[in-house]
């Protein structure tokens, strides 16, 4: 992943397969990121939100689904890379940095679908200047903020001793190392030491902040909805954190195996295997939490409940609940990561996680618009949702902008661990 | 007022020929033989007293002691004592047996507030129960709750929406960043988001006035202009409560189904009917207090 500058003779065929690749990648992403941006500027900014089919009765949709889509998986990223950094799991070493820059950029993507969800952007530092601190989402503003600035520093850490590396090569990008490593010259044996004890100190911090503070917290905001009794359950934030270890150990698979396929490399073969035993041990346990969740919210038999279960499971959004929650991203991933035939090969574990990362956004979809279709009160009209053209437009630049923005911090920035036994700055014990 | 000012007036050179006209303070309170400086700092704070920045209590403490010493035990009233009485608690009592479901309230609340396409304050839900021969309509009329403890004012995460003494939820539109929290909160589904939309195409001069809620003059309504993008809910027609004025669709029911009083006097009829073997509120068991009674 470095500058042509190490590029051997050996390396050119590679390398130019690659650039045709990543042309591609390019040239297909930018144009669908461009399109996004083109109708965030005529929708959002030109007309508002009535650009989008909310209306009063449906009041949050499709962009707060993809916003708690994407705080899912940059927790679940996240709280991989806590396994490594904080409890020192080398064996996940490999993917440490790419979960942390994939919790980053998921961390933007989905505050950007939540701007673009709020009426008046104009008032939004309202929310820090007049704090309510009976809101939960006034809480999960703050959090988010922290969050953020915690895990870039936590990236930051991790790198340093390849940005020092890097920033002594002769390339064009060598002064924007300079400038990364604050001119600091020679990673000394102390330094290492000492960033890896602060690695540690950060990974342990960062659980009760991913855990308790943003997911937890995001989960918190739907749970603490008295007006809708099937979010109203204590143990709706446990789900939520549940389906984001989901998404994040997902998320982390497809893109380790993605990209060592795309770029010839090998795969850590044990790695990947034991990372999917991993994803099927968090399905299950969300598994069993569904089924407790829809068991108590059933037997009580309530009106809005029994509404929102029957909109879920039979009414317009069916195929959300079936396909998506329960098909992609429960029954087949599980089944897959359960038999022994399939369960060894890289490629259906790649199969699954792929499966579960699609699936996940029916699970999402879920918890928004089938319990805001139901009326308060019995006797109003039932209304339904779904997302228009321009929602969709938008939704599918941000996601766009997500894996562009991952490939930029892919590109720029040493975030293969790799290069450590290469040129052998740092030796992580084996 | 300069020479080259055209001719207009501001209100700085009203006050300036006012002051001209009147006498000067300082000459008139020399002419008494009290003392002159007790009497300004006295001015001084009982404006304090007005604006609510000092209490009352503590103004009499400041200076009932150089206030006898100056005009002798007899001139020199006690502090009052405390007021005890709590200011209104507004509530709204719907029979619903006089509710003849004919929407005149959702109508006059949509004249008053002036809201737009697609959203109203109050709404009246008809149902048809039993079956043939045994059927009823059942009409219920839905303005906003009033909660006495709102879930939409505990989740806001600005603070936006909040509660007045007298018991109305109200919402500051210019602080408001339109997350729609509180519609989703709201039990009643008795919040409403300001899209934007406008009657201007069928009836004009609608967007001559914004909402008049709450007393503010927002002037015309305009594409991008507040409340548009905020969230807007039913204010007990606050504006016309200031103005001592019935809300609007208390005072348009063709049934006579409403009533709107205070609900801290015993005597009066809202207390009264809501102590009415027949009074109940919506979905009780949520803790959240309502403020409108109905009587089944
Ligand atoms: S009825 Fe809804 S909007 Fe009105 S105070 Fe109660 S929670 Fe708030
Ligand atoms: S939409 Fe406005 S009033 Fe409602 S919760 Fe958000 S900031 Fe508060």
């Amino acid at each position: 992943m470095n500058e042509p500058v190490v590029y051997t003779e050996k390396m050119k065929v590679p390398s130019s397969r690659l650039n045709k690749m990543e042309r591609v990648w390019w040239g297909t992403l930018l144009p669908v990121f461009l399109i996004g941006v083109y109708f965030i500027i005529k929708g959002f900014f030109m007309e508002g939100m009535a650009s989008t089919y909310l209306t009063d009765e449906v009041p949050w949709g499709a962009w707060v689904a993809f916003y708690i889509y994407f705080i899912g998986m940059s927790a679940g990223s996240f709280l991989l890379s806590t396994l490594i950094y904080g409890f020192g799991m080398k064996k996940y070493e490999k993917i440490g940095r790419a979960a942390l820059l994939s919790a980053i950029v998921s961390m933007i993507t989905a505050i950007t679908f939540i701007f673009l969800d709020i009426g008046r952007p104009d008032h939004v530092f309202n929310s820090i200047i007049y704090w309510n601190i009976t809101s939960t989402m006034a809480w999960e503003i703050h959090f988010y903020i922290v969050y953020i600035l915690f895990l870039i520093v936590e990236l930051y850490l991790s790198m340093r001793g390849d940005l020092i590396e890097l920033a002594k090569k002769k390339n064009r990008l060598a002064k924007f190392y300079q400038f990364l490593t604050f001119g600091k010259k020679e990673m000394t044996k102390e330094d290492e030491q000492r960033d890896k004890k602060r690695m540690k100190i950060l990974g342990i911090i960062g659980i009760p902040l991913a855990i308790l503070g943003v997911h937890g917290g995001t989960g918190s905001i739907f749970a603490v909805l008295k007006a809708h009794p099937f979010l109203n359950s204590g143990l709706f934030p446990i789900i939520f954190i549940m389906s984001a270890l989901v998404s994040g150990t997902a998320l982390s698979i497809s893109l380790y195996v993605i990209k060592n396929k795309v770029l010839k490399k090998p795969i850590d073969t044990e790695m990947v295997r034991s990372l999917g035993s991993l994803l099927a041990l968090f399905l299950a346990i969300e598994l069993i939490m569904e089924w407790y969740e829809f068991l108590v919210g059933t037997y009580g038999l309530q009106y809005e409940e029994m509404q929102t279960i029957g909109h879920m499971t039979t009414g317009p959004w069916w195929w959300s609940f079936w396909i998506f929650q329960m098909g992609f991203a429960m029954i087949i991933p599980l089944g897959i990561l359960f038999l022994k035939r399939t369960r060894t090969s890289v490629n259906w574990i790649l199969t699954a996680s792929i499966l579960t990362i699609l699936g996940v956004v029916g699970v999402r979809f879920n918890m928004v618009v089938p319990v805001f279709i139901v009326p308060p009160f019995e006797g109003m009209p039932t209304p339904n949702y779904y997302p228009n053209l321009s929602e969709w437009v938008v939704t599918f630049g941000l996601i766009a902008m997500f894996l562009l923005l991952y490939t930029l911090g892919e590109k720029l920035l040493p975030i293969e661990e790799v290069e450590y036994s290469e040129n052998g700055v740092i030796e992580h014990g084996k | 007022m300069g020479i080259f000012s055209k001719g207009e007036f501001t209100e700085k050179d009203w006050n300036h020929l006012l002051d001209r006209a009147l006498p000067d303070a300082k000459q008139e309170m020399a002419k008494s033989p009290y003392d002159s400086e007790l009497g300004f700092n006295m001015a001084k704070d009982a404006r304090r007293v007005i604006n609510g920045s000092l209490s009352l209590e503590d103004f009499h403490k400041k200076y009932s002691s150089s206030l006898v010493k100056e005009f002798g035990k007899e001139y020199v009233s006690e502090t009052p004592p405390r007021r005890t009485g709590k200011g209104p608690q507004w509530a709204m009592v719907i029979d619903l047996r006089k509710c003849v479901g004919c929407d005149t309230c959702t109508v006059s609340c949509k004249a008053e507030n002036r809201t737009p396409p697609g959203m109203s304050y109050n709404i009246v839900l008809e149902t048809e129960v039993g079956q043939y021969p045994n059927v009823a309509r059942i009409n219920l009329p839905r303005p906003c709750m009033q909660c006495e403890k709102p879930p939409c004012a505990q989740v806001c995460p600005t603070r936006a929406t909040y509660k007045l003494d007298n018991g109305i939820v109200v919402i500051d539109n210019d602080r408001c960043i339109g997350c729609r929290y509180c519609m989703v909160a709201c039990p009643y589904g008795a919040r409403s988001f300001d899209f934007g939309k406008s009657y201007e195409d069928e009836m004009i001069g609608f967007n001559d006035v914004t909402s008049p809620e709450y007393g503010v003059d927002r002037g015309e309504r305009k594409k991008g202009k507040l409340p548009e993008g905020t969230v807007r809910k039913c204010s007990f027609c606050y504006h016309r409560l200031q103005r001592g004025e019935e809300p609007a669709c208390v005072e348009t029911c063709i049934g006579d189904a409403r009533y709107f009083g205070d609900l801290n006097d015993p005597n009066s009829k809202v207390s009264k009917l809501a102590a009415s073997p027949r009074a109940f509120r919506l979905k009780e068991d949520l803790g959240t207090g309502p403020s409108v009674i109905y009587l089944k």
